[in-house]
């Protein structure tokens, strides 16, 4: 009887530190968010999209990636349209950043790492010594080098203004470090960077010196993937908010995963589409909080606001 | 006169099918969002002839048309998916 007890004790245990490493424990530490605005429709005049692929945005102004239609439209936080460019050198615009008063588009037919004024004016191609493979996220340090989600590279790269690499992180693969499809990378303002694994279904961390932290998604963060609070299902976007939040497109399960800077688990908001498809696939935050994003399947832009308590 | 209408009526018809395009409908494992669409879409506009892409994520259908005189084998359609990092299926073709 006692050997019984012990069994059943142990076994609960065991199931308790599973279920707890699956997330299934998670639950809402913050309110969700609260849609407030939405824009867009398909097509190609302006303020219509066709594949909004990447968000980024300014103090003043909210800046899409229409990838089938290879432009950059901007608008005003009220969603007016104020002007669009790039269509003389994009092809596949993806994930959007802007720093230093730059715009950063990865171009993942062209290989290369678009820069662009914040008016528009278009500066330069970045392009990688060793080339990249289907770019897809860039996120730049204050001297102006980049790192970049390498998506068919399997790879995150740290390249300089003139395209030299100073780092690499690559293997395609399941265990830490390794990646599967990375689709976007964001810098922390506390040192250090995360990268959207998108197939691996997880977030990877790594420090201010290129090591690997930790990793999160679904059971030890090992490619499983689900619709449970702090699982994934193919991660497509990644940015930091003002507070070191970490915001994550999880685009098979419609919605925005918010977490602490050490992946713990916040809240999570989004919007299934009537249609066929799925819908959040790329996410930007403001400096109060706001937070933009780009709905794939609706082609829309939404806004969206914490819910007040 | 009504030899010359017909003769010349078989000729068009002729001369239409053989400057048919080909519609290539695939069926591919794996794709899961349009980052695998545009890798395939990439791919796909690198092989020459290949004039309109369609790719329906949700019923992993990829549909490729292609100009007269060019012809996709399932060897290379095979590789190209591959290298793309998803899996073939199986290819019907139709001349439209």
């Amino acid at each position: 009887m006692p050997m019984r007890k012990t069994i059943t004790v142990a076994t609960v245990a065991i199931s308790a530190l599973l279920l707890q490493s699956c997330g299934a424990f998670n639950w809402n530490q913050e309110a969700p968010y609260t849609q407030v605005m939405a824009w867009g429709e398909k097509g190609d005049q302006p303020g219509q999209f066709n594949d909004p692929t990447g968000i980024a945005v300014t103090a003043t102004e909210v800046f899409v990636a229409d990838a089938r239609n290879s432009r950059i439209q901007v608008f005003d936080k009220n969603g007016n349209f104020r002007r669009s460019f790039g269509q003389d050198q994009l092809e596949r615009p993806m994930n959007l950043s802007i720093a230093n008063e730059r715009l950063y588009v990865p171009d993942y037919f062209k290989d290369v790492v678009h820069v662009f004024s914040i008016d528009g004016r278009y500066l330069t191609a970045i392009e990688s010594e060793d080339p990249f493979n289907s770019p897809a996220g860039a996120s730049a340090f204050a001297d102006g080098s980049l790192l970049v989600a390498d998506t068919y590279g399997q790879r995150v790269v740290h390249v300089s203004t003139e395209g030299e690499i100073r780092n690499i992180w690559s293997g395609k693969g399941i265990w830490s470090g390794e990646f599967n499809y990375p689709t976007d990378v964001a810098i922390s303002p506390k040192g250090g960077f995360y990268v959207a694994d998108g197939y691996n279904d997880r977030v990877q961390q790594f420090n201010a010196n290129g090591e690997y932290v930790r990793k999160w998604g679904g059971p030890f963060g090992l490619n499983i993937y689900g619709p449970f609070k702090g699982w994934f299902a193919t991660v497509t976007s990644i940015t930091v908010g003002p507070e070191g939040n970490v915001f994550v497109a999880d685009f098979y399960n419609d919605r925005i995963q918010k977490f602490t800077s050490d992946g713990i688990y916040l809240t999570s908001f989004g919007n299934s589409s009537g249609k066929p498809g799925q819908t959040e696939i790329a996410v930007a935050v403001d400096g109060d909080g706001t937070v933009w994003t780009a709905n794939f399947a609706d082609n829309h832009i939404e806004k969206w606001r914490p819910k007040k308590k | 006169m009504k030899k010359i209408f017909y003769a010349l009526l078989l000729s068009v018809t002729l001369i239409g099918a053989a400057i048919a395009d080909t519609r290539y409908s695939m069926r591919v494992d794996g794709l899961a969002c349009p980052y695998c669409a545009y890798g395939i879409e990439k791919k796909l506009n690198q092989v020459e002839g290949v004039t309109d892409i369609d790719i329906d994520l949700n019923k992993g259908l990829v549909s490729v048309i292609v100009t007269e005189g060019v012809e996709l084998s399932e060897p290379e359609m095979e590789k190209l998916f591959d290298d793309a990092g998803f899996t073939f299926r199986s290819m019907e073709k139709e001349t439209i």
